[in-house]
């Protein structure tokens, strides 16, 4: 008796390469904002060059020192945090963390904010003229001095505003954060489009609160914080999937719970051209480019050649 | 730094709810000193999502390492019922260490309940180095029963005082009672250094005790963190030097002075909910 011939794939590598929102990128794996440090903290525990691209902790114009503590707790499959968007800004930016960016060989796309119109338009004007930087990611939740500290990213005809003018100083690709703190995420991101954004990062934490029923107290200091990780999942697929059958004409990077590669493929069928790995980096530092090695196979095992067949192919229930 | 994967070689129950459990595979943390920690998760899924971390409590040239722990959530729990074989994601050794054992100083090794590891690694270096006469543990914890591996300190051959609160060993009463008695017996002679890990109203009590006499006090301070490397900046605590610093980078080993929570008037305050003084927001 002979064996039957071999029934496996022939070895042609799937197609993981993708162009969205302005930049080329070699696969579609990102690192979301404030789970990744600026990359150097990684690297030795991963193939940074291996990434389709890093996006840094949110930079503003100055330096922050950040919220008071404590400022983390977990919670069922994920976590809750209220850092205060600490970080180096711009000047510290540009001489302590862009350097080493700039030898990974992944695309850099660093994240920015401000409290004021102004502070957005400086920041993003500056880091968008630095040599290293490919791409700019905006943070819309972030508290709105002169509105009373509601969030810039919660009023479609606030964020559109704030997106022109950002837009008419960033010369390179501009992707806006959205909040899911809303009820209508889809005016949302058709703000963005209609004000010339070049993509959409769906979406940042959900505010949540925890409280320790033995000490009666919240488990942050600022109460309310942002929550992350798995449990966030179906919410951010349903977000990226809102937008993306809506027409909104720009390119989605879906973030919420990315653990595998099987969560990426769900991503891109709700509509995602690119997604973020975001918490699970604390959990498992290797996550992203282990997706990324992954991914490939996954494909391959399913008979996918290019990863962007995938993208918003969900077929009907 | 490195991150890679042991597997559960023993996991023993001590008394008082304490396990001990040791890594085999854990090479890379053979020059991990006292007072650095890692950072630990299981096969555990998306729940528990964090890694917890760990001061180390002992690490073999064969690569086992050790830690000390007690159940106190659902991370911990899992690891209580981590079998011989199961695999742990390791990622260590982290943060910095006690100060090294010197024939200069006389250590008094401090340490309260479950922040008894990195003095019990303090002691079992000093005694490699020939330099067990130099130091002295003092333990403390309710009590007897949250006394564990008192046989295996006496065998390092430091001075071993103890204390519990109800007086079923050792002093009646707080461990910094005996610290304050231990530095009298020393006042005067060799110049002393402490160091100190346990709960943070004994490290509070602790740096006091040593502001008070002008002694080096160096604490290991617990704070919760995701990451574990300097990047989800969870682990800030309040300090004299810069507005924060975080655990799992500056520390976990700090001076007691540069520390608020410790350097700080009240014990039983958290730090303040409002941002110090210098902050941007």
């Amino acid at each position: 008796m002979t064996a039957p011939p071999s029934q496996a794939a022939p070895a042609v590598r799937p197609r993981l390469a993708v162009e969205s929102g302005g930049l080329s990128l070699q696969n579609p794996i990102l690192t979301a904002s404030g789970t990744f440090g600026y990359a150097r903290e990684f690297e030795s525990l991963t193939e940074l060059g291996t990434l389709g691209g890093v996006i840094t902790k949110g930079i503003s114009p100055k330096p922050r020192f950040g919220n008071a503590t404590p400022r983390i707790c977990e919670t069922a499959a994920g976590m809750l945090n209220s850092i205060g968007l600490e970080n180096v800004g711009v000047e510290g930016f540009r001489t302590e963390k862009l350097p080493y960016l700039k030898t990974l060989g992944t695309r850099v796309v660093v994240n920015f904010f401000g409290v004021t119109f102004d502070e957005y338009v400086s920041c993003g004007e500056a880091l968008a003229s630095m040599d290293g930087v490919d791409a700019l990611e905006m943070n819309v939740s972030c508290p709105n001095i002169k509105a009373g500290g509601i969030e810039f990213g919660t009023d479609p005809r606030v964020l559109g505003e704030l997106v022109r003018v950002c837009r008419s100083v960033v010369r390179k690709p501009l992707w806006i954060k959205l909040t899911p703190n809303t009820s209508d995420i889809v005016a949302l991101a058709r703000a963005c489009a209609d004000n010339g954004a070049d993509g959409l990062s769906i979406m940042n934490t959900i505010t949540g609160m925890a409280i320790d029923a033995r000490t009666r107290r919240p488990k942050i200091a600022t109460v309310f914080g942002g929550l992350s990780g798995p449990a966030i999942k179906p919410i951010a697929l349903r977000m990226v999937h809102q937008v993306f059958r809506a027409g909104v004409p720009l390119p989605i990077s879906g973030i919420g719970g990315i653990q595998d590669a099987t969560d990426v493929v769900e991503f891109l069928l709700a509509g995602a051209s690119t997604v973020q790995v975001g918490t699970q980096n604390f959990a498992d530092p290797d996550t992203a480019c282990r997706i990324v090695r992954d991914l490939a196979d996954l494909l391959a095992s399913d008979g996918v050649t290019d990863v962007r067949e995938l993208v918003g192919a969900l077929r009907s229930s | 730094m490195r991150y890679f994967e042991a597997r559960v070689a023993k996991n023993e129950s001590l008394s008082g709810g304490y396990f001990r459990l040791s890594l085999a595979g854990c090479h890379p943390l053979r020059e991990s000193r006292p007072g650095q920690f890692v950072m630990l998760r299981g096969d555990w899924e998306r729940d528990p999502l964090l890694p917890r971390a760990f001061s180390l409590l002992s690490v073999g040239s064969d690569g086992e390492a050790a830690i000390l722990a007690k159940t106190v959530g659902r991370g911990t729990a899992l690891l209580e019922r981590a079998a011989a074989g199961a695999r742990i994601s390791v990622l260590g050794p982290l943060g910095t260490a006690f100060p090294a054992p010197s024939s200069q100083f006389i250590d008094l090794l401090v340490g309260g309940g479950v922040g008894i590891p990195p003095i019990y690694m303090q002691a079992a270096v000093a005694a490699g180095a020939g330099l067990a006469p130099r130091s002295e543990i003092l333990y403390g914890g309710r009590r007897t029963s949250d006394l564990v591996l008192l046989d295996e300190m006496k065998a390092f051959g430091v001075g071993l005082h103890l204390a519990t609160e109800d007086g079923t060993t050792g002093r009646h009463g707080r461990i910094t009672a005996e610290l304050e008695a231990r530095l009298a017996v020393h006042a005067g002679k060799a110049p002393v250094r402490i160091m100190a890990c346990g709960p943070n109203a004994m490290l509070w009590a602790v740096g006091r005790i040593a502001r008070e006499r002008d002694i080096p006090c160096f604490i290991s301070v617990e704070e919760q963190m995701a990451c574990g490397i300097g990047v989800c900046l969870g682990c800030a605590v309040p300090a004299r030097s810069r507005p924060f610093r975080y655990v799992c980078k500056d520390g976990p080993v700090f001076d007691a002075a540069d520390i608020l929570d410790v350097a700080g008037d009240d014990p039983t305050q958290k730090p303040a909910s409002t941002p110090p003084a210098g902050c941007l927001t």
